[in-house]
């Protein structure tokens, strides 16, 4: 992790410094005699862009199975989350970060690859600049990783994922209690089911026949509606996996802990199911960036048939996810 | 939807019976006593002193085993309800309330690691704390 850590934050300052040299020198029309040495460096700039970020995409998967094998090393850690409490604040930023510069490398690399396709890459310049926020997640994301594991030294006692996440104070129980009232696990779980259903309908809406007949102010609507349902089912997915999916199939009807759930070997396909869920929503906004930032000229083209099948991997990734469970609770 | 897709979705219904597959019969294993799946909420281990394990389906099964094999058994080792967690049964609190927890033997003995788990299960379901079944004289 350390080494990953360092060889992708030394790319990324190096990759940073490049983006903003380049953007700087940026031109809309080259001379002849510089066309050459341009493109040769504005593809260096990209080649290496993309190495750095598929590196930190992978690296937040990492994450967690370098917090898994912390477990033995930390006293009183039952799984991942006892080893979340040795620097509680830096765990928690990068829990958060990593997401977030998921969506965003995954979101740059899909622009690119609509600019590239094109054979005058009309989508450079706003490419670079969105390099640039890129660039700047990644250090954050780097420098954090660095600190965590230089500073992390399992020498204290920490508690079990009990005593957090069993309590009937816990926040996963009390904010949807707070919404739906005391049935709150029984409405979650309908909610869970609805809100996918829904998602997956208007997400293959998008890729049926019927689409290229809708008038573009019904496409609209199904857009902004992904978008919601897609927002909405974050939240609802996630406290419903703690609160109803979790305990069921792993057997433990008072055990909500997430952690054990995804890396006790308990379910063994629960990182799959969690994957699966996290690239359906993901491809959402990945579509969103798209609409936004390739959906001109002679782009458009491309963006089309990349969204389309944006589309389909995620109503894909939904059904697979919702099927995996639904398996799991009829069966076990 | 393409082939792919279909494709897609047959495998992922692969893995998850896989998965289920794992959890039920290879994970789970069956009860030395009756025979039933083992689940790990409810899981009795009986470590033998020639350090063999015999895993029970609930605390019944293991009792009604322990009964005729006091002699061979080294320690047990039984699971907390609430955590899953694993301890010696020494260590446990024992309560014997309304709630059954395996319907083909009525075992209503329940395991807690923590006496404040055992005081509040014996209270909604009207219980009682029990000794340890599996003490061993010395």
């Amino acid at each position: 992790m350390l080494f990953v850590a360092i060889f992708s934050l030394s790319l990324g300052g190096f990759l940073f410094l490049l983006t903003i040299k380049t953007l700087l020198s940026f031109k809309t029309t080259v001379p002849l005699e510089d066309k050459s040495k341009f493109e040769r460096k504005g593809y260096l700039v990209f080649l290496l862009a993309c190495v750095t970020l598929s590196v930190r995409m992978i690296v937040w998967p990492w994450f967690y199975f370098m917090l898994q094998s912390f477990v033995s090393e930390v006293p009183g850690a039952m799984c991942m989350f006892g080893v979340t409490q040795i620097l509680p604040s830096t765990v928690t930023f990068l829990q958060i970060i990593k997401p977030i510069s998921f969506f965003i490398m995954g979101g740059w690399l899909l622009c690119y690859y609509v600019d590239k396709s094109t054979p005058t890459a009309p989508l450079a310049r706003k490419n670079l600049l969105f390099l640039l926020i890129v660039c700047g997640v990644l250090l954050a994301d780097g420098i954090g990783d660095i600190y965590y594991v230089i500073r992390m030294k399992p020498l204290m006692s920490v508690s079990c994922c009990a005593t957090f996440f069993d309590v009937p104070l816990r926040p996963s129980a009390m904010i949807p209690q707070a919404i739906f009232g005391r049935n709150f696990q029984k409405i979650l779980f309908i909610l869970y089911y609805l809100s996918n259903i829904i998602l997956i309908i208007l997400l293959l809406t998008g890729i049926s026949r019927k689409w290229e007949s809708l008038t573009p102010k019904y496409r609209m609507i199904i857009l902004y509606s992904q978008y919601a349902i897609g927002i909405i089912n974050i939240p609802v997915v996630i406290y419903t996996i703690i609160e109803n999916i979790a305990p069921k199939l792993m057997q433990l009807p008072y055990h909500h802990c997430i952690y054990c759930f995804m890396g006790n070997g308990m379910v063994p396909d629960a990182p799959i199911m969690l994957g699966l869920f996290v690239i359906g929503t993901f491809a959402i906004g990945w579509m969103g960036i798209l609409r936004l930032l390739c959906k001109n000229g002679e782009a458009r083209l491309i963006t089309e048939r990349l969204l389309l099948k944006g589309n389909n991997v995620s109503a894909f990734c939904f059904l697979a996810s919702i099927i995996m469970v639904t398996i799991h609770l009829i069966l076990i | 939807m393409t082939k792919k897709f279909w494709i897609g979705l047959i495998i992922i219904l692969i893995v998850a019976l896989m998965g289920v597959y794992y959890q039920k019969f290879l994970k789970n294993p069956h009860c030395a006593y009756d025979g039933s799946p083992v689940t790990p909420i409810y899981e009795v281990d009986i470590v033998l002193k020639e350090k063999s394990t015999k895993k029970f389906c609930s605390i019944y099964c293991a009792t009604q085993w322990f009964k005729n094999n006091v002699t061979l058994i080294d320690h047990v080792i039984v699971t907390d309800e609430i955590r899953g967690n694993k301890i010696d049964s020494y260590m446990a609190y024992f309560v014997e309330s309304e709630l059954i927890t395996n319907e083909t033997n009525d075992n209503r003995i329940h395991v807690f690691q923590q006496r404040q788990d055992a005081l509040t299960h014996a209270e909604k379901f009207h219980g009682t704390m029990t000794d340890d079944p599996f003490s061993l004289d010395e």
